[in-house]
């Protein structure tokens, strides 16, 4: 119970960064434009149910959405990336499975691991958003561009944030 | 009827992710029409106030350009006043109020939450049903066309300005009259595409784009920005404009909103000439 409050806390948490915050700086004139705000889904319980995920991930969008005025633009990349965690999540399992109590983290899995898991799911989810915003497909590499540069600089961040909220084995809350 | 639901048993977490996607995408879709009334956005409660408290921090690294602003306006409001006039003639004239009607209301908000950076740009502003402001109202800034309210709480409003991939507006060059359609490429937030101007326009760099005052929106003679490049495609009659935007969305702060007072009017009366027709 506690467990999944901290889980939702840390969900309103980033959202909330990412929407004060993060869509206010403007990177490179506005070509970079990081989506912090997906930690809180990647670092669910790797255990979690799909059901459960997937419920999650709307609810994370509908708040994004709120923030923004677009719609259901960032619900529905929010789907997309919490429909595929748990494929991915299993595409890199260690060969004897997680370690119960394992968490989504550098520390815990290592620098490899993270970069897989936390970029292919970063990339589909800016992938889907970007294409989602423009709905065409004309200036296509510039966009691409957007997206490797974005996901990148997201993927940055939550190393940062990792490191920044982690201060020992036993705290479980970043 | 078993299988069926062994069916949808297997494949419900793939089902469920349909439904989802499909409530997601339909209110993508609904709000990208023009008028529509999203209930998902930052004029609510919540994320209104959020936005509130920000910018009370954020205004004040600005003040030193608001302020340059104020001053200017204040400058020239005080030149249009009847002190700043020399009387050059003892005749004396009379000013009759009755022959003029108020059309135009302005409203003055500030701009609480602003995005540039996106194809569907939208901003916040700290004014509300309370204040009088209604979805479809016009809003500027020093005269220059900033955008229109989408839509409306009771204390904030979110305004789509003109760098918003879904905005039209019918704008004309001031130097030869001429029309065209205004529609933003997504891409640089200074600069905004004219189309479907005709080839006798001959417009020129520097020349002024104004409203052209057909909608209710605006009035007649707003500043929207000057010709930057033009150029008329291969096989193709019209002018494609490029146009260097009066307004600067990355330091808007004060806007004012228009408030026309005649045009229900006008949407009236062209609604029942338009309903006649069909």
């Amino acid at each position: 119970m506690i467990e999944g409050l901290r889980h939702i806390g840390r969900i309103v948490f980033f959202v909330t960064v990412q929407g004060l915050i993060l869509n206010r700086m403007d990177l490179w004139q506005g070509y970079i434009l990081p989506a912090l705000y997906i930690y809180g889904i990647l670092m669910l319980p790797i255990t979690t149910p799909r059901v459960v995920l997937l419920l999650a991930g709307f609810g994370t969008g509908m708040l994004m959405d709120m923030f923004t005025n677009t719609g259901g633009l960032h619900t529905s990349a929010c789907l997309l990336l919490a429909f595929f965690q748990p494929l991915v999540l299993r595409v890199l399992s260690p060969r004897e499975g997680y370690e119960s109590g394992q968490r989504q983290t550098v520390m815990d899995l290592g620098w490899g691991w993270f970069f897989a898991y936390a970029g292919s799911l970063t990339f589909v989810h800016h992938f889907w958003l970007f294409f989602m915003e423009q709905l065409r497909f004309t200036p296509f590499f510039s966009t691409v561009g957007k997206v490797l540069l974005s996901a990148l600089t997201t993927v940055v961040l939550m190393i940062i944030s990792q490191y920044l909220g982690y201060s020992g084995k036993d705290r479980r809350n970043s | 009827m078993r299988s069926l639901w062994q069916l949808i048993f297997r494949y419900h977490v793939f089902l469920l992710f349909l439904a989802l996607q499909g409530v997601a995408i339909t209110l993508l879709v609904r709000s990208n029409s023009f008028h529509h009334h999203t209930w998902l956005s930052s004029s609510n409660r919540v994320t209104g106030a959020l936005y509130a408290r920000r910018a009370v921090v954020s205004e004040y690294l600005r003040l030193q350009s608001v302020n340059e602003e104020l001053a200017r306006e204040n400058a020239l409001l005080k030149s249009e006043r009847p002190a700043a006039f020399l009387k050059l003639s003892d005749n004396m004239y009379l000013h009759n109020d009755t022959v003029h009607l108020r059309r135009y209301e302005y409203t003055t908000g500030k701009v609480i939450n602003n995005s540039i950076n996106r194809p569907k740009n939208y901003l916040t502003i700290d004014r509300g049903s309370r204040n009088g402001i209604d979805v479809g109202m016009g809003v500027v800034n020093n005269g220059a066309v900033v955008g229109i309210v989408k839509d409306v709480s009771e204390h904030f409003a979110v305004v789509m300005p003109l760098i918003n991939t879904g905005f039209r507006l019918s704008v004309k060059l001031k130097r030869t009259n001429a029309f065209g359609s205004l529609e933003w490429d997504g891409g640089d937030p200074t600069l905004i595409r004219m189309n479907d101007v005709p080839r006798y326009a001959n417009p020129l760099k520097g020349d002024t784009v104004v409203t052209t005052g057909y909608s209710a929106y605006y009035p007649e003679g707003m500043l929207v920005g000057t010709v930057d490049s033009y150029r008329i495609p291969e096989g193709e009659n019209f002018y494609e404009i490029d146009i260097r935007l009066a307004t600067e969305y990355y330091r808007l702060s004060y806007v004012d909103v228009i408030r026309n007072l005649l045009a229900e009017e006008q949407i009236e009366l062209e609604n029942a000439v338009a309903n006649d027709d069909d």
